[in-house]
């Protein structure tokens, strides 16, 4: 591998690339539809889900599914940087990494499969504050009502 | 050049009394329609009359049924005045005089909207193709034109949720791909 130079700091919401949280997706398609040059690959397929009640064993009730991701997949040769994915997930899988997309000696070798695309992960800055008086976030809501529940 | 300056706007009224044209204000900048005819004479005054010296660029929009619209934005290169006059060709041969006589820089931008656009400048000395290579087919900016690698490539947002290439039930209705057209109607006109 080519070695580089290590990055100057870059100013806050540089467009280095795009990073993929793997267990936010719920492989919905959306960013691969929105995506203008179709640089989104996503294979999935569906499992059921064990319900943990007898009852869907013995009244032959449908299982519940869900979907699982096989292949997410950003082609970074023809990824533009415009963000709408980022933007268009509903379920925040998608975030702007300042990690730059490197040269490489192969135009395959710009294909960023899922595992690529988590390591892109950890430069991700945290979201920004929210504004003074806003609502809590719903996460931290239910977070403190399970701990009261015990 | 950003924001309508109060003096763009007084040049467009005055270029449109001249050469019968409509002046329209949008998005900060000032269109002033020309008749096809009054081409020529709308750049001349635009140049000699209202001062707007600068030639930028010159291109066109296919506006479908409508035509094509030929714009071209001039400026004033000390002031902050600038104009985009437009006009209208036919679909059907779509020709219009050439402005080289009066904008020498024209020149390439005629023969590049020339090549991507199939509209024929009269009198442009050497209407050759600019940046295509020779022997390219097509007009490859008219909105019928088919791009090779929308064709070439299926679309990747047309599997479903828990779907994996290939394993789809042919008889479903497939989504199709948000701007390119039913394969049904998608061609040369």
């Amino acid at each position: 591998m080519t070695e580089f130079p290590p990055l100057p700091p870059l100013p806050p919401r540089s467009r280095g690339s795009i990073a993929l949280l793997e267990e936010s997706c719920t492989s919905c398609m959306l960013c691969a539809r929105e995506c203008p040059d179709w640089c989104i690959t996503i294979d999935s397929h569906t499992e059921g889900v064990p319900t943990g009640t007898a009852a869907t064993a013995t009244t032959g009730a449908r299982l519940r599914t869900r979907n699982v991701l096989d292949r997410f997949a950003i082609d970074y040769s023809l990824c533009m940087y415009c963000g709408i994915c980022v933007d268009v997930c509903p379920f925040d899988a998608l975030f702007w990494s300042p990690e730059l997309v490197r040269a490489g000696f192969d135009i395959r070798d710009l294909d960023y499969q899922r595992d690529r695309l988590g390591a892109l992960l950890p430069g991700v800055p945290p979201p920004p504050a929210v504004d003074p008086g806003a609502e809590e976030p719903k996460e931290l809501a239910a977070a403190r009502r399970r701990l009261q529940e015990g | 050049m950003s924001g309508t300056s109060a003096g763009s706007v007084e040049l467009g009224e005055r270029l449109a009394g001249l050469v019968e044209g409509t002046v329209k204000r949008s998005y900060g900048d000032v269109t002033v329609d020309v008749p096809a005819a009054r081409w020529v004479e709308a750049v001349t005054a635009a140049r000699d009359e209202l001062g707007l010296t600068f030639f930028d660029w010159l291109s066109a929009v296919d506006e479908l049924a409508g035509g094509f619209s030929v714009v071209c934005h001039l400026a004033d290169p000390v002031g902050p005045a600038h104009l985009l006059v437009r006009t209208r060709v036919p679909a059907a041969e779509p020709a219009l005089a050439t402005v080289t006589g009066v904008f020498r820089g024209a020149s390439w931008h005629e023969r590049e909207t020339f090549e991507m656009f199939g509209i024929d400048f009269v009198g442009h000395p050497a209407l050759l193709p600019l940046l295509l290579p020779a022997g390219f087919e097509g007009r490859p900016l008219r909105k019928d034109f088919v791009l090779a690698a929308r064709a070439a490539k299926a679309w990747p947002g047309g599997k479903e949720p828990g779907e994996a290439d290939g394993d789809a039930a042919p008889s479903r209705r497939r989504t199709q791909p948000p701007g390119v057209p039913d394969p049904a109607v998608w061609g040369p006109r």
